[in-house]
């Protein structure tokens, strides 16, 4: 067997690994194959913590716009700032300039998926089952390992606005591609962008059948459903004022572009090309502003130039249309405030998202600025996948993200990337509430260590990064703990599965 | 607080989906024998079932003599076969076939899961969703709750749980929101369940349960159905039909577990089948003709089996397409005329009127089928 770097890496999960080490007691983990991320050492304990009887502006921010404080993460983030307010506002600067952060903690928690970084053709070759592993690791590994904690939040929030299902056709290879060109690059960008870097991922028409789109003869009809889908879903919004006429003539638009596929060239595979022969080349009109038609004697250069350019049409109306922009606003209140935002909080978003050209940060300020984010504290449902990354933070756990934690992820139906429809998993409290018994069995199975090899807990280090057995529960619920939670944490005989499993922790 | 009124999954019009999936490709001709097609007997000299031991259905069709006592349900009108039914693969591996039926249609997670998610229903309890095996199945992936169940154990906040079942509910009783009933139906059915792991289970009206791993995974269903701990799809699987060589000695203690499963939850409930359907498929059917080791290879169409739910059973549904050479599809296979999502489609929407079909069965045309008469 021709044992290739690749095969080996296709091979190599963290078990056979840790099976190797078992074997072999001065067996070393060479640099980059690191299991349980902790390169980046925590400060010294034992750690300050809120001491509030309610959630301060520091512990909201924490649990807010990052997947929940680590042991340390009050102590250094108060410390920022003289006042709560001067230590949030230096916080979410330095949350809104990722790549200012030294982050070797997130770095080399995913170093070992360098697949991911391959470049669009070298995707095929691997397996897709494999890839996918790679890519649900590496996203539940980044959310609990990077100090990139807001970009790490908002990548979760852009991976479900412009959701992608990777089981359908050549996406099991490209939505990797997507993963790290789209929603990576821009998750902090700006929503233009962002909007344009998607319509043109191959992932993207592969799952919303862009690729079939054309219009080579009178009979074709073009496919609706990736036109459908950035009006109502990606930009303007259900009740965004489009008609089924706007969506027909967005298709029209975007006819002709492709993938090159699977079955058909092993040149280029997933690169995207626009074919002008089959684009329409008649006129449209889309909401109201007119596109001429391309006349037949165009010069074929021109033609493919102007066919091309429709794509930058229609983005270019409806990318910053007053309805997308509060479409986005509502979505982001829903995701950093509550289910139902009050109206006026997501009309001051929106207008930021229009004045600042979808400029994320600037709307995101706006956002973080806004009375309605100050007020509702501790109030919101956690998804799994946020209760499961807290978890793992807040107890400083190390994991490899693998079986255990996805099985979890599956159960409660949250797994990254298992999401079937475009609209992305649901934001709001009502769908999740079912899944209280595996967070209760998850919280039981960390703190006692019976979940697997690879993720597990230091109980004696967490104890002894707090000064009392109060003040690691008040690192855990966001204040200090009511009369009611002490002695609910003494008679249950298990304290730390008890938060963990508490209401309080379910939500942020 | 009284826990019990509050515990939505105790209501008593809840109904259950329990899917049976027969892996490895059951054959449907040696299962329900179509006695009146001269085809059958000629393409099978050595191995068909003769009409005189067939349990007979209609005019038309038999059982095998082990599956004799699905007689029973089919003549009280609460078991329908469904022949020559399967779905549109055609590649004949197993993998593919189940991975396609579990599936149904290229997007993520499987059919019954996103029944679950598009079901209607805003909320999806605690124990909405088991398996009874090992790993969760395709099917049942992408469903807002679901979990594998080998035992009742797997149901609880591991050893010395109580106290800490203690203090959550403390806690979660001053949580006066959806969170809060959440937490008291999930604590209610641990509770229910936990007392279910403490008594003997005696089966009603005289059902026998055998000691095979499906029997029992029936069982444990029809406890769990009956103690009311909220469940709406149960998925078990029943494999072993993969019958190459010497058919009868790999499908006969098959069809006899599958006899006695079937048989003894459908006594055990007694009324309660009403509430309960119980769907039987599996990923295709085998070759009409039988082969030199007096097995048969892999084909196309095949039986399901509905039961309870109020179906109108007692019925052969058929567009029976007789076996003759023009109508054999590939290498001489039964074909499929009936596709699976047309015959689930109606059970879903017969437990929850508002399920969404077009993304529990996406870029697929439902034809449904008159289950119901």
């Amino acid at each position: 067997m021709n044992f290739t770097r690749r095969n080996f890496l296709q091979a190599g999960s963290a078990a056979s690994l840790s099976a190797v080490a078992a074997g072999c007691n001065k067996f070393e983990i060479p640099e980059g194959f690191g299991i349980g991320p902790r390169s980046v050492a925590p400060p010294n304990g034992p750690f300050a913590v809120p001491t509030g009887a309610s959630i301060d502006l520091v512990s909201h921010a924490l649990n807010r716009l990052t997947f929940g404080p680590r042991p340390w993460d009050y102590q250094r983030t108060r410390k920022l700032g003289d006042t709560e307010e001067a230590a949030f506002a230096v916080f979410l600067e330095q949350q809104l300039a990722p790549e200012k952060l030294d982050d070797r903690g997130g770095d080399n928690a995913v170093r070992r998926f360098e697949v991911l970084q391959e470049p669009l053709g070298e995707l095929f070759e691997y397996q897709d089952k494999y890839l996918l592993d790679a890519l649900v690791r590496a996203t539940v590994l980044r959310a609990v390992f990077s100090e990139r904690q807001l970009f790490e939040v908002m990548v979760n929030f852009w991976s479900d606005h412009f959701n992608i299902d990777p089981s359908k056709g050549d996406a099991k290879w490209l939505k990797v591609a997507d993963d790290r060109d789209v929603i990576r690059r821009h998750a902090l960008g700006k929503f233009p962008d962002m909007l344009r870097a998607s319509a043109l991922s191959p992932a993207m028409l592969w799952y919303l059948d862009g690729r079939v789109n054309k219009k080579a003869g009178d009979a074709d009809k073009p496919n609706e459903n990736y036109a459908r889908e950035l009006l109502e879903l990606h930009t303007l919004g259900v009740h965004g004022g489009y008609t089924q006429k706007d969506v027909m003539e967005v298709a029209r638009c975007l006819t002709g572009w492709t993938v090159r596929e699977t079955q058909r060239s092993q040149l280029g595979l997933g690169s995207v090309e626009f074919k002008c022969h089959l684009h329409d080349r008649g006129e449209k009109t889309i909401l109201g502003h007119g596109i001429p038609a391309i006349p037949e004697k165009t010069k074929r250069e021109e033609a493919d130039k102007l066919g091309r350019a429709e794509l930058a049409t229609v983005l270019g109306i409806v990318g910053l249309h007053p309805a997308t922009a509060r479409h986005v606003a509502t979505k982001l209140c829903q995701r950093f405030i509550e289910d139902a935002p009050p109206a006026a909080t997501v009309s001051t978003v929106a207008e930021k998202f229009i004045a600042s050209g979808g400029d994320i940060p600037t709307t995101l300020r706006a956002l973080f600025a806004t009375d309605a984010f100050r007020t509702t504290r501790g109030t919101k449902l956690k998804r799994p996948f946020h209760f499961i990354v807290s978890a793992l933070r807040a107890t400083h756990a190390t994991t490899d993200a693998g079986r255990v934690v996805q099985d979890y992820l599956l159960r409660m139906g949250h797994a990254p990337f298992h999401y079937p429809t475009p609209d992305g998993y649901p934001e709001e409290a009502a769908p999740w509430l079912g899944t209280l018994l595996w967070r209760w069995n998850f919280a039981v199975g960390l703190s006692g260590n019976t979940l697997d090899k690879e993720t597990k807990l230091d109980a004696d280090k967490l104890r002894a990064s707090f000064a009392t057995e109060e003040n690691l529960m008040a690192h855990l619920l966001g204040r200090t703990p009511t009369a009611d939670e002490i002695i609910a944490c003494k008679d249950s005989g298990n304290p730390l599965a008890l938060l963990l499993a508490s209401p309080s922790f379910q939500k942020c | 607080m009284n826990a019990q009124a509050s515990f939505n999954g105790n209501r008593d019009n809840l109904k259950t989906l329990v899917v049976v999936f027969l892996r490895g490709g059951a054959d449907g001709l040696n299962m329900v024998a179509p006695t009146h097609d001269d085809g059958y007997y000629r393409a099978r000299p050595r191995i068909a079932i003769a009409a005189s031991d067939a349990t007979k259905l209609d005019g038309s069709f038999g059982l095998n003599p082990l599956l004799k006592d699905l007689a029973a349900p089919y003549h009280d009108g609460a078991l329908t076969v469904v022949h020559a039914a399967g779905s549109e693969d055609t590649t004949r591996s197993h993998f593919e076939a189940q991975d396609l039926m579990e599936r149904a249609g290229d997007v993520a997670g499987g059919w019954l899961g996103r029944y679950l998610r598009f079901r209607g229903a805003t909320t999806t309890g605690a124990l909405s969703a088991i398996a009874v095996s090992r790993a969760l199945p395709e099917s049942l992936r992408g469903a807002p709750a679901a979990t594998v169940m080998r035992s009742l154990e797997d149901f609880s906040l591991g050893q010395g749980g109580d106290p800490l079942r203690a203090s959550l509910e403390k806690l979660y009783a001053k949580e006066i929101d959806a969170l809060g009933t959440s937490a008291r139906d999930t604590l209610e059915a641990l509770r229910r369940i936990e007392k279910l792991r403490h008594s003997a289970y005696t089966p009603a009206h005289g059902a026998n349960y055998q000691r095979d791993d499906f029997s029992q995974g029936m069982k444990q269903v029809a406890r769990l159905i009956k103690a009311r701990v909220g469940l709406e799809a149960v998925s078990l699987d029943l494999g072993g039909w993969d019958s190459h060589i010497t058919q009868s000695a790999v499908m006969d203690p098959q069809m006899d577990k599958l006899n006695a499963g079937l048989s003894a939850f459908y006594r055990d409930l007694g009324k309660m089948m009403g509430h309960v359907t119980v769907v039987v498929l599996t990923e295709f059917g085998r070759r009409l003709a039988e082969n030199s080791a007096f097995g048969t290879d892999h084909g196309r169409g095949s039986v399901m089996f509905l039961m309870g739910g109020g179906v109108k059973g007692g019925r052969v549904m058929a567009k029976w397409p007789g076996l003759t050479r023009d109508v054999l599809e590939g290498p001489g296979d039964v074909p499929v005329t009936i596709n699976y999502r047309d015959v689930l489609a109606p059970v879903l929407q017969r437990h929850h009127p508002g399920v969404d079909l077009a993304k529990v069965f996406p870029d697929y045309e439902l034809k449904p089928e008159a289950v119901y008469g």
